[in-house]
């Protein structure tokens, strides 16, 4: 089909989601089903002194009551093994669980929980990062030197992984330069905020398991509840209904091993329903609050000699996936630039925070908005053009990039001309207006992966996939994918997806990965179930195989049209003989080499697979006495490689956005001086709403790139929320003649900087 | 819990001698409960299917509002659009188009919350609530109604039935504006309301001016009859917000500092005055004056 003729992408699961009959998790009801609460630490440091659950377990309706004596002493944790599913003697951060409660109802659930005796001895907190780094700073974990670690950590004390980029001499680099430009920027921690707050239900059936969670990443849950409650995975299935997005917020395994024991001690189902505030507070993934320090030092023609950069970022109580979140921030403050000496560190600190998790392109926006931040301020300093700045230091293709990495084909300086000219980047604007640029980048994930495909009888297809669908629509495009490998449609095909039992591995939702990976899956399986129904109509019309056409819902001799076979008419002869079963996985992309720098905390992140650029600009209006800002305009120019599905990109930039601006003006956690959050509720959290909403325009840089996904594809999902913010900075910049170097630049702040009193 | 709907005003009146609390649209009492700010109340009843209570009634005395009237009749009425457009600027600005469609006036006003946007437009029209209990009704206005967050010194048994507004002189004008973060789902961090009635030659005859969010009650600006007979112009502008700034008495919390809240009100003050003027004058600037003005509040 021409792309004239090509019907727009219809989400599979879009009429369920619109007409209320999808099912999430929290719709489902099984028989007997018990109700499950937690009662939570409510304090961010302190010892267990006592802790008595006798009077709960004796309240009628309460079927179980499990603490961390009822389920195996396991220390889990992807990265550092330094937590339990219940606390144990300390407890770390308010959201901690340390007791779980299933009853016939909510109500006497609820109950229950508040009668449960706990006694604290508080302990000192850990909440600014730079304090918690120093050598007698109270420690968050005491036995942090006997955790468990995956072997590329460096560990010390609060610092639960550091890591470095050093390339050059960046201190030669700095004495080289004409001006040495040195900035400071800080980000609160902010939340992923799906609509759809968790639910788990999970219900046993003899030593079998089966587990509906509102997870992105189904294996990932299956592999924590198999370790913590030991059990092996084939006992274990995770099944995911409709998923009301995730964000990264609903990465990682969280409570299905909680819900799980409880449903095995009751000898009943059991459902968990996360309240908002719970969502707020618990869950070990909100958005990591940062401090980034940046020296850079450029000669008078505008090219920089070096980078130094400090980085703190807030790791919260435990260490969830964020293990890898230095090595990328330490990308991300380098930035996509030519810079010969190179010096970044990073330390992801232990504090008494909730723990910090991958939300949409971890360490990403925030260190970007610092960094990009920072080079304004440095074409500012020598009286350049911050976008000329930016074309002259951006890396490009063939050449050498931060941490040693040579590029193959990119589009960077591509989007760096396309998102201004959307903007009309230059032109004369009111007195309170202003347009800001920044680039951003975001590797992609190449990971294994697997697919089935099946064509029954009467010709419909199955896709049978490990992937997630977590709202982005990038399942929903693999039906395309094979039905363009077999010319057919992809109405053609019904999706299995979601259920660890029924498909092969996949990592989930997560990483901008599905279609960089499971793509690759579906189409070799659907490659396999090509071969087959090519060598059956070879056999029907007396051809050669390798002279067979599928197009059209038919296969057919090349040349010849007329000699043809439909496809539905092969998959009936094949239900009489071999059947149409096919699986797909395919080999990930390698990782690209990196020369001339060295690593310390090496996690694989200094060299990015198939690299993403983007570029936004963004024009906005600043009332001068309130310091509130308007979104006006934004241009977003994105080399994510093809496009495979044009409407689903076009979404996910366009979310990516509105989250970049939430993230820039009004979205951030708030503490009180015990550690506790103070707005975790959307009316104080305040999420950016439709109304809000600038123009959004929109262009793809569409290049050949090497080691890419399937028909040269990259990820997409993330990249779009990495460069707003920034670009928002700067075009405020331009107006205060100063950036606001606070993270979210809330109105008052903007008013703060405006009135040149420091922010509290 | 127990819980009636009533049809009739009698019938609501005598539930709520029997001690129930009245519920409208719900949207402060059920999402309050839900929020856990206060439980639901033991006895409720539903006065939302009273028609008596819908109608908006103008006459020559001024303008009567049912106090089931929505926000949603509020801000497209073409008396309260034309005559009180403060009204009108506020209830656009309530919630999202379903806040609206449900939340009433007499909610609104009953609910009491210093941060309420009808609030302070109320107050400048010098409006009065009608209570009526099964032993009979009375005036009261809103200045006497509103004794602290969340109080009002109406009793258990009162029911709002309706709100009154004094007829407008010719020459008037009102707007109200309010600084908010984003523009739907907010609520006001401060507000300000302001109605004036100008002279042919452009001079103040009366301006009343009202201020949201930075007291525990909605408050008038003390001071504003001693701008009466001048211009309306930058110095009476800067004047008006020294005032409002000088008589808030914020509080700091999660949406804004003291500080911050203590200068926005000023700015909020000028221009509702500013927006007033110029409606007074003839000027067409459509409902709410937040949004045809710019970003968050008038520029
Ligand atoms: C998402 C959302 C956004 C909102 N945004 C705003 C906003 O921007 N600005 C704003 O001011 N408010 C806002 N509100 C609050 C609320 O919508 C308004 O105050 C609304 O006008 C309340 O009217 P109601 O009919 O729903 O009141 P209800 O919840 O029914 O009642 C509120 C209170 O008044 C009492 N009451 C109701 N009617 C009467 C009566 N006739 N006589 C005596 N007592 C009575 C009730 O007992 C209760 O105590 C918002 C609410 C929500 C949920």
């Amino acid at each position: 089909m021409t792309a004239a003729t090509k019907p727009r992408f219809i989400r599979a699961d879009g009429p369920d989601k619109v007409t209320g009959s999808g099912r999430y998790t929290a719709d489902l009801t099984l028989t007997g089903m018990l109700a499950a609460k937690f009662r939570y630490a409510d304090i961010a440091h302190a010892r267990i002194t006592k802790l008595d659950v006798s009077a709960a377990r004796a309240i009628p309706g309460v079927m179980a009551v499990l603490t961390a004596d009822d389920v195996p002493d396991v220390r889990f944790g992807p990265f550092v093994q330094d937590r339990t599913l219940f606390a144990r003697d300390v407890v770390r951060f308010e959201g901690e669980v340390i007791a779980a409660v299933a009853a016939t109802t909510a109500a006497i659930a609820q109950r229950a929980v508040d009668a449960i005796v706990v006694e604290f001895e508080p302990l000192p907190l850990v909440t600014d990062l730079e304090i918690g780094l120093t050598a007698d700073a109270p420690l968050v974990h005491a036995d942090w030197a006997s955790y468990g670690a995956a072997g590329a950590l460096v560990r010390d004390r609060n610092d639960a992984s550091f890591s470095s980029i050093s390339k050059g001499d960046v201190d030669a680099g700095l004495a080289e330069a004409d001006h040495v430009i040195t900035s400071r920027y800080v980000a609160d921690g902010s939340h992923a905020a799906p609509i759809e707050p968790r639910a788990v239900v999970a219900q046993w059936e003899g030593n079998k398991v089966t587990i509906w969670t509102s997870t992105q990443v189904p294996f990932d849950a299956r592999a924590g509840v198999c370790e913590t409650l030991e059990l092996p995975a084939n006992r274990v299935r995770i099944i995911v209904p409709h998923l009301g997005g995730g964000f990264g917020g609903k990465c990682g395994f969280h409570y299905e091993a909680h819900i799980a024991a409880l449903a095995k001690a009751a000898k009943r189902p059991v459902r968990l329903v996360f309240s908002r505030r719970e969502e707020f507070l618990a869950p070990d993934r909100r958005r990591e609050g940062m401090v980034i320090d940046v020296t850079t030092g450029v000669r008078n023609d505008g090219t920089i000699t070096a980078r130094k950069a400090w980085i703190a970022i807030d790791n919260g109580a435990y260490t969830a996936d964020s293990g890898f979140f230095p090595q990328l921030a330490a990308m991300h403050v380098s930035g996509p630039y030519r810079i010969p000496n190179l010096y970044v560190e990073a330390h992801l600190v232990y504090t008494n925070h909730q723990p910090s998790g991958s939300v949409r392109a971890p360490t990403a926006p925030q260190s970007c908005w610092a960094i990009e931040s920072h080079t304004d301020e440095v074409a500012a300093a020598l009286a350049m053009d911050p976008v000329d700045f930016r074309r002259l230091n951006a890396v490009d293709t063939g050449v050498e990039g931060p941490s040693g990495q040579t590029y193959g084909e990119i589009g960077v300086q591509q989007c760096i001309e396309e998102a201004t000219k959307l903007v009309g980047y230059g032109r004369t604007l009111p007195d309170d207006e202003a347009i800001g640029v920044a680039i951003g980048w975001w590797p992609s994930f190449a990971v294994p992966s697997g697919a089935y495909i099946k064509i029954d009888g009467d010709g419909s297809g199955q896709i049978i996939t490990g992937a997630q669908e977590c709202g982005t629509g990038s399942v929903m495009t693999l039906r395309q994918l094979a039905a363009d490998e077999l010319g057919m449609l992809p109405e053609d095909f019904q999706l299995v997806y979601q259920d660890t039992s029924v498909a092969p591995y996949d990592m989930g939702a997560t990483g901008s990965q599905t279609i960089f990976n499971n793509g690759r899956a579906v189409i070799a399986a659907a490659g396999q179930i090509a071969e087959q129904l090519k060598a059956l109509a070879a056999e029907h019309l007396e051809a050669s195989p390798a002279d067979i056409v599928l197009a059209d819902g038919h296969a057919h001799v090349a040349g010849t049209p007329s000699s043809s076979v439909s496809i539905t008419e092969l998959a009936g002869i094949a239900s009489g003989g071999e059947l149409l079963i096919a699986h797909g996985s395919g080999t990930p992309p390698s990782a690209p080499p990196l020369l001339g720098s060295s690593c310390v905390g090496d996690v694989g992140m200094a060299a990015f697979v198939a690299p993403q650029f983007s570029c936004h600009a963004v024009r906005l209006r600043l009332d001068r006495d309130t310091g509130v800002v308007r979104i006006l305009e934004v241009g977003a120019a994105h080399d994510s490689g093809t496009i495979i599905n044009e409407t689903g990109a076009l979404g996910q930039i366009q979310g990516g956005v509105m989250m970049g601006i939430g993230q820039a003006l009004t979205e951030g956690t708030l503490y009180d001086d015990e550690s506790r959050q103070r707005n975790p509720a959307l009316l104080e959290y305040k999420l950016q709403t439709c109304a809000d909403s600038p123009v959004i325009n929109t262009h793809f840089v569409q290049i050949a790139t090497p080691n890419a996904g399937p028909h040269g594809a990259k990820g997409l999902a993330e990249a779009p929320n990495v460069a707003t913010a920034a670009a928002i900075s700067n075009a405020l910049a331009k107006l205060l003649g100063r950036p606001v170097r606070r993270l979210p630049m809330t109105a008052e702040r903007v008013w703060e900087t405006m009135s040149e009193v420091d922010p509290s | 819990m127990n819980f009636t709907i009533a049809t009739t005003l009698d019938e609501a009146l005598t539930a709520l001698a029997a001690g129930a609390r009245p519920v409208a649209g719900g949207s402060d009492l059920v999402v309050g409960a839900r929020q856990g700010k206060s439980p639901l109340p033991e006895s409720v009843v539903a006065i939302d299917r009273i028609e008596s209570l819908t109608h908006l009634d103008a006459s020559t005395d001024g303008l009567g509002i049912g106090a089931l009237v929505t926000h949603a009749q509020l801000e497209s009425d073409a008396t309260v659009v034309g005559a009180y457009t403060a009204l009108a600027d506020a209830s656009a600005l309530v919630g999202s188009p379903s806040t609206r469609n449900v939340g009433t006036l007499g909610g609104n006003v009953m609910n009491a919350s210093p941060a309420m946007d009808t609030g302070a437009p109320l107050l400048v029209f010098g409006a009065e609530v009608e209570l009526r209990s099964s032993a009979g009704s009375r005036r009261v206005g809103v200045a006497d109604l509103w004794t602290g967050p969340g109080r009002t010194s109406a009793q258990g048994d009162e029911l709002c039935t309706a709100i009154h507004l004094p007829s407008r002189p010719a020459g008037s004008g009102s707007a109200y504006v309010r600084l908010e973060y984003r523009r739907a789902m907010e609520i006001a961090v401060v507000g300000a309301a302001a109605s004036i009635t100008l002279a042919a030659d452009g001079a103040v005859v009366s301006l009343s001016v009202a201020l949201t969010a930075v007291a525990p009650t909605i408050i008038a600006v003390g001071g504003t009859d001693t701008l009466a007979g001048r211009q309306v112009d930058d110095a009476l502008l800067a004047d008006v917000a020294a005032l409002a700034s000088s008589q808030a008495v914020p509080i700091s919390d999660l949406r804004a500092s003291e500080r911050y809240r203590r200068h926005c009100v000023g700015v909020m003050a000028r221009r509702a005055v500013d927006a007033a003027a110029r409606r007074a004058r003839g000027e067409s600037i459509a409902v709410p004056v937040n949004r045809s003005l710019g970003i968050g509040a008038a520029s």
